[in-house]
């Protein structure tokens, strides 16, 4: 992320200054919102969840330390308002009476893809954050386990239960490819 | 058993990227809209503030008690 930042501009963001806020927000706003994609994977709830992060970031403004990186920060609240999404998103599609069949990519191998998509569906939002990172965009461990705040022995431990729980999901929908 | 390596294949080919062409519009509106719409006081804040200032025309001397909590 961009990170080279005036530290006058920092200053005044955790005063409460609006304008300083706006110009942290347009020079971080892209990359905050391509991590957030990257975890939710559906650009209309990533607009959504930039929101929140970005109005978390201003209400705990206070906590920001200046001697640290404001990219790194802002990626920390963008992860956890992803991961909030996700708890949403599950009560929601559990709550709900409609058909919560998800669409998979068009192709030859549709059907298992189906399967695929609903058994990452069941892992819980926690590990649903881990294995996106980690099996799906190949994000280092140690890059996860900072925006998570978590150390790096416990994204690996979280990678290998996703990995665990989505094997098990799959055998029981018969899927032994 | 699955490996992983087919285990991540399988992911990657059933949640593939999304086509992606950037943000709806400006957000800056909307965030700015959050921070005003939570700043604002609510019917919970308001009522707690009323009870305060009864307790404290009731009980004036209260005021020390409540400098000394702030």
């Amino acid at each position: 992320m961009p990170d080279e930042i005036d530290g006058e501009l920092l200053r005044r963001f955790v005063q409460g200054d609006q304008d300083a806020f706006e110009v942290l927000f347009r020079q971080f706003e892209a990359e905050v919102r391509r991590w957030v994609l990257r975890i939710v994977r559906d650009p209309s709830a990533a607009d959504d969840v930039l929101v929140e992060a970005f109005w978390r970031a201003y209400r705990g403004r206070a906590r920001y330390d200046s001697s640290r990186s404001f990219g790194a920060w802002m990626r920390r609240i963008a992860t956890n308002a992803a991961r909030d999404h996700l708890k949403a998103a599950r009560r929601h599609a559990r709550s709900s009476t409609a058909d919560e069949r998800i669409a998979a990519p068009e192709g030859p191998d549709r059907g298992l893809r189906a399967h695929v998509a609903r058994a990452f569906r069941t892992l819980s939002p926690k590990l649903q954050v881990v294995a996106t990172l980690a099996l799906i965009e190949e994000r280092p461990y140690a890059e996860i386990a900072d925006a998570l705040e978590l150390p790096v022995g416990t994204v690996k431990s979280r990678v290998f239960r996703a990995t665990r729980a989505l094997r098990t999901e799959l055998a029981r929908l018969g899927i032994r490819p | 058993m699955i490996d992983d390596d087919r285990l991540r294949q399988l992911l990657r080919s059933a949640l593939p990227p999304p086509t992606d062409e950037g943000p709806s519009g400006d957000l800056w509106p909307r965030v700015v809209g959050r921070i005003e719409t939570r700043s604002a006081w609510s019917w919970l804040d308001m009522s707690l503030a009323a009870m305060v200032a009864l307790v404290l025309l009731m009980f004036p001397e209260g005021l020390f008690l409540l400098a000394y909590h702030l």
